[in-house]
């Protein structure tokens, strides 16, 4: 019995495709990292815009000096009591701050960044805002990213 | 957004509450403790849990080296919504 092939035959499933893999080689040991947050949490300074709920694709550069008082969440994509209750469960700046003092890594990046994931416009966070976001990251010579809210 | 990271050169780990997502999207590197969406990086004011979820999701920095890499971690934190 001979396999039944059918050219041109399409599934009717949706498949999602993977995009290929991106890496940047680490270099270097963690105690000798600056090290900046990136969170699609919301997270912004009390001062700074919110975020609108209906989708935004703009970013908030989040000073490292920041305090956890002057920091706050716009997203209505998640539960928010967590966050509104201690902003390091997004946005861990005082852990890494402990950790920069503990000597675990080099130092905190002078500015982080915030912003509202969860859907809104694709195309414009994919070739505007993340590479606006790297681009800032590079200018400040950062070694290395933690992100969250994935 | 890690993606993009990545593309300038700068290493990247994305803590995950939904791993599957972040496969999905073409993680480089993820760290997944058990948390929900709202707390990422552990509990609200559980200093000991956020520091050990960011120094563990940290360490995979150095430990990955293949990218698309996933690794749970040992934390655990349910939301009482």
């Amino acid at each position: 019995m001979s396999m039944t092939v059918v050219k041109g035959l399409q599934s009717e499933i949706f498949v999602p495709i993977t995009p290929k893999s991106v890496w940047a080689p680490v270099t270097k040991p963690l105690s000798e990292m600056t090290v900046a947050l990136a969170t699609a949490a919301g997270v912004h300074r009390v001062d700074q815009e919110r975020f609108n709920l209906a989708g935004d694709f703009t970013w908030r550069k989040i000073p490292n000096e920041s305090t956890e008082a002057e920091l706050m969440v716009t997203h209505g994509g998640y539960d928010n009591s967590d966050v509104n209750k201690d902003v390091n469960c997004m946005f861990p700046i005082t852990r890494l701050k402990e950790l920069a003092a503990a000597g675990f890594i080099k130092e905190c990046a002078p500015f982080h960044a915030g912003f509202m994931g969860g859907g809104g416009n694709i195309e414009k966070f994919t070739n505007e805002t993340g590479p606006q976001i790297a681009e800032m990251f590079k200018q400040e010579g950062v070694d290395a990213v933690l992100l969250t809210a994935g | 957004m890690q993606r993009a990271i990545e593309e300038v050169g700068i290493p990247t780990v994305i803590i995950a509450a939904l791993p599957p997502v972040v496969r999905q999207a073409g993680t480089p590197r993820a760290a997944a403790p058990i948390v929900p969406m709202g707390a990422n990086a552990g509990a609200p004011n559980d200093i000991a849990m956020q520091t050990e979820i960011v120094k563990a999701s940290l360490n995979l920095l150095e430990e990955i080296e293949t990218p698309g890499k996933i690794v749970s971690l040992p934390f655990e934190y349910h939301a009482v919504i």
